[in-house]
């Protein structure tokens, strides 16, 4: 049997076809990374429960597939995100922008996570999230409290989305896409 | 790719190995690929080896619509769960996510994997999922289920009965599903044993719940009946209607190709047997299981066979009836194996009736004729067994014991049919045919009497029959020569018969003998109780008159009954009532090997330590008493109890440290440690004696014996021992 799963895998390899782009997905509890990631793949908003573990979904994007990984946010949680790290083209950090009190945490997770060995050549794409809500700090206030500019040899941007509306989603992740194409094929 | 990068992947470390292949394609970017090595993973976990390294990188694939690979996955995690527990939390969100799958399998397999791993993380993600998955529309979830409420009730059983567990559990014994009540059913027994609370009624077996257990008990797999019908052995009624409908129901399972449900149907009717008034009604019913019980030796396993008979002999001492035309089916085979052979003689033995004894004594004779020692003897004492129980075989097994001497000889079986002829004497005293058949056989083969039992046989008879042994002097003469050779045992014996022999035979022929066996009792023999009989005889032949002499010393012996054993009436009761299970087979009641948890639970609260610290306590006494015996050589020192912290002492505390720190396990705690090397070694002697229980040693190893069976953790005692060892 090996054998023949062999045969298939080498002609995917070859054309580049059934190859996955992984990409995680990471951030505070409660930023909206689950709603982001069924968003992406439904298109609809779903009702979601704190993630104990994680959510993986599989998704064509622009012939791409993305292979996105969601990752619970609790600080028990936390620890096993480097399990998660090889192989991964990129880093979605999901901000909440409503959350001032936690973006100093938001941002330390960040810096500690992108020294990681493995995700050196990670793109990252951060969503200043819940922008539909009064009182959101603005991407830029977002990015300056993240310290996002001190990121040196990293391709990294940061877009405003509102997960619940469905705005900035799809800017981010072409932008993404256009980061990483070359490098995956 | 750049450059860096493909350098720093090479120095990351040496690419090559199986484990290494395994993970990089259980995070390959392929999906083909991560499902081929999920499936070598499998494989090489089946075969054994120990692939637990990879459980992050397996876990990541269980989050997948493909069947196939999450029962892989689950496959795995149940496996492994054990050696990464804290991880097993990654899993949690999926296990949640697929108890709502619209696949019943999905459903039930999460459900059943949450509950196998045994991390007390988990209990607090279980809830909604188990309470989804008890109320679930599908049979086989809400089966998969139960069980894990038994299994959710031995990590947190407040929590289980708090959260309304128990309840739900309970009231799946009404579900429609025979399987769902069956499993129900097995969960609740489980947590009945498990339970330590006094005021939980974990399984209150009402007359609704035996009504309905009934009905769908014909609908259970093997496994469903079984636990069904030990629910009914455990249901008591009076109401002989009830007990009508019972047996009714259960007679048809008697005919079930799993032994293990015959037999519990057997104990079933048993159990409630006694109720039924009409005499001749019962002995109907018993007759009915009669092809039943047959059925159970004629299994192609021969453990099975073997715990058949185990069984079945329990059954014949209640009920010795039920078998008495079925003899031929206990014959032994020649490819039995041994065990099974010698437990059929015991059988054998237990069915011999008058119209059987023939064609037994004969079976016998062949199986005397056969190659295996153990299979020989025992087959000597049955044919002697036979004759000792049916008085009109006697002459036969005398005769046929006189022919195997005759026919095939040899150490082994002269001295074997030896003891088995004086057990017949014994049996049959003072008749004066069996003596005149008895005594020439054995006096021809004296010389080759070696094993105690024939030769103190022998020696008894020549004391009581001394008149039918010719050359009665040449042989006790004989036995005197190598008196002091003898064990203590056969010495009493020779004296007792000399005693008596000169009682019995008048004049003064045996005299000489008389006055040497006392000079060699009294003046050579080192044994006391040798010593003091022979001053005993001594004195009462010196100074009585004849007639107590003859009372005390020629008084008969009251004849024996049975060679066979049977058990105390009270041991058979509960053995009845534990039929089927390991107590039948053991042939002991099960408290005397499982301790109930109740009272584990106590020792392993209580006493598990004390215990521990008895042992402690007496090791340590030991040594400090061999140090001041040592002291009070050295110094001839008499204060020495009152000197406990004096110099002369120094010795004997530094030792004690030592011994404590020797001691030392983790779960004693330091104060108490101290104390026993600081002051008072008549403390621990005080607490030496104060010891409520005083079979210390017993009492842990118990504990560990009942750990092995019930396969509860009990990891405290255990360590505890291998710390002290
Ligand atoms: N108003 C608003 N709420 C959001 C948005 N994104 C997520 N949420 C809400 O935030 C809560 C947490 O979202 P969730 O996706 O579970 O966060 P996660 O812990 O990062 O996965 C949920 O109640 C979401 O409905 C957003 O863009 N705007
Ligand atoms: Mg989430």
């Amino acid at each position: 049997m090996g054998q023949v799963f062999s045969f298939t895998n080498i002609f995917g390899k070859l054309w580049g076809i059934d190859k996955e782009i992984r990409i995680l997905i990471l951030g505070l509890d409660g930023a909206g990374k689950t709603t982001i990631l069924y968003r992406l793949q439904m298109g609809e908003v779903v009702t979601t429960k704190p993630t104990i573990g994680f959510n993986v979904e599989t998704l064509k994007y622009k012939n791409l597939t993305l292979n996105i990984w969601d990752l619970g946010g609790q600080t028990s949680i936390r620890p096993y995100w480097r399990c998660y790290y090889s192989n991964t083209a990129a880093v979605i950090f999901v901000v909440d922008s409503t959350d001032k009190d936690r973006i100093d945490i938001a941002s330390k997770e960040l810096h500690t996570m992108l020294k990681e060995e493995e995700l050196l050549d990670s793109a990252l794409l951060v969503f200043a999230n819940k922008q539909d809500q009064p009182g959101a700090m603005t991407a830029a206030a977002v990015s300056q409290a993240l310290n996002l500019t001190d990121l040196k040899d990293r391709s990294w941007s940061i877009v405003a989305s509102s997960a619940i509306k469905g705005e900035g989603l799809t800017e981010g992740l072409d932008w993404l896409m256009d980061v990483i194409k070359d490098e995956q094929l | 790719m750049s450059l860096e990068k493909r350098i720093r992947n090479f120095l990351k470390g040496p690419k090559k190995g199986e484990t290494f292949e395994l993970k990089s394609g259980l995070v390959s970017q392929y999906k083909g690929e991560r499902k081929d090595a999920i499936q070598r993973v499998i494989q090489a976990m089946t075969v054994g080896k120990d692939v637990s390294a990879l459980f992050p990188d397996v876990l990541k694939n269980i989050a997948t619509y493909d069947l196939e690979q999450k029962k892989l996955v689950y496959l795995y995690l149940m496996n492994y769960a054990k050696t990464h527990p804290e991880l097993c939390i990654l899993a949690v969100n999926t296990f949640v996510q697929d108890t709502e799958d619209p696949n019943p399998l999905i459903r039930a397999l999460a459900i059943r994997t949450m509950g196998c791993i045994r991390v007390s993380k988990m209990v607090d993600y279980m809830e909604i999922p188990l309470l989804r998955t008890l109320k679930d529309d599908n049979p086989y979830v809400r089966k998969t289920a139960a069980i894990c409420v038994a299994k959710l009730f031995d990590l947190n059983p407040e929590m289980c009965v708090e959260f309304g567990f128990l309840d739900l559990l309970k009231a799946l014994l009404k579900d429609p599903n025979p399987m769902v009540i069956a499993n129900s059913l097995n969960a609740l027994y489980e947590i009945k044993d498990m339970n330590k609370d006094p005021n939980l009624d974990v399984l209150p077996i009402t007359q609704d719940l035996i009504k309905n257990l009934l009905t769908c008990l014909n609908e259970c797999t093997e496994w469903g009946r079984i636990s069904i019908l030990t629910t009914l052995t455990d249901y008591h009624t009076s109401n002989v209607e009830e007990v009508n409908h019972i047996i009714e129901r259960v007679i048809p399972q008697l005919q079930h190709v799993n032994p293990s449900v015959v037999l519990s149907s057997i104990k079933t009717i048993i159990h409630h047997l006694d109720v039924i008034p009409s005499q001749a009604q019962r002995s109907t019913i018993l007759k009915k299981l009669s092809s039943p019980l047959v059925s159970l030796v004629s299994s192609s396993i021969p453990e099975a066979q073997y715990v058949g008979l185990k069984n079945i002999r329990i059954i014949l001492e209640k009920y010795p009836q039920i078998l008495s035309k079925e003899l031929r089916v206990f014959f032994i085979r020649y490819s039995d194996p041994l065990y099974l052979k010698l437990e059929k003689l015991e059988i054998m033995i237990r069915l011999c009736n008058e119209h059987n004894s023939s064609l037994l004594l004969s079976e016998l004779k062949e199986y005397a004729m056969e190659f295996e020692p153990a299979l020989v003897l025992k087959s000597i004492r049955s044919i002697g067994s036979v004759g000792i129980n049916l008085i009109s075989c006697v002459v036969k097994s005398i005769n046929l014991l006189g022919d195997l001497i005759d026919q095939r000889g040899g150490d082994l079986i002269i001295n074997e049919a030896v003891i088995v002829l004086t057990n017949i004497l014994r049996r049959y005293p003072g008749k004066n045919d069996l003596i005149t058949l008895v005594i020439p056989i054995i006096s021809n083969h004296i010389q080759e009497l070696e094993k105690s039992e024939a030769l103190s046989g022998y020696i008894w008879l020549l004391g009581e029959y001394p008149k039918y042994f010719s050359g009665l002097k040449e042989k006790l003469s004989s036995l005197l020569e190598g008196f002091l050779e003898y064990e203590s045992s056969l010495q009493l014996n020779i004296l007792t018969t000399i005693v008596k022999v000169n009682l019995k035979v008048p004049g003064q022929a045996y005299s000489g003998l008389l006055q040497k066996v006392l000079e060699l009792t009294t003046k050579e023999c080192e044994n006391a109780d040798v010593r003091d009989k022979a001053y005993l005889y001594w004195r009462l032949l010196s100074s009585s008159s004849d007639d107590s002499q003859q009372k005390v010393i020629l008084s008969k012996l009251p004849p024996i009954k049975s060679t066979v054993s049977s058990f105390n009436p009270n041991v058979l009761e509960i053995l009845i009532q534990e039929l089927s299970t390991m107590s039948s087979v053991f042939h002991k009641p099960a408290f005397t090997f499982i301790e109930s948890p109740k009272a584990t639970e106590k020792k392993r609260a209580g006493s598990s330590a004390r215990n521990i610290e008895d042992l402690k306590n007496l090791a340590k006494q030991e040594i400090i008493n061999n140090v001041k015996n040592e002291n009070l050589l050295d110094f001839d020192d008499d204060d020495d109890d009152n000197d406990q912290n004096g110099e002369s002492q120094g010795g004997s505390s530094n030792l004690l440290d030592e011994l404590n720190d020797l001691f030392n396990t983790p779960t004693v705690p330091g104060g108490q440690s101290s104390q026993g090397s600081g002051s008072s070694s008549a403390n621990d002697i005080l607490s030496l004696f104060n010891a409520p229980n005083p079979t210390s040693v017993n009492g842990v190893s118990q504990g560990v014996g009942s750990m092995n069976l019930n396969s509860q953790p009990k990891n405290n005692t255990n360590s505890d021992i291998l710390d002290l060892f």
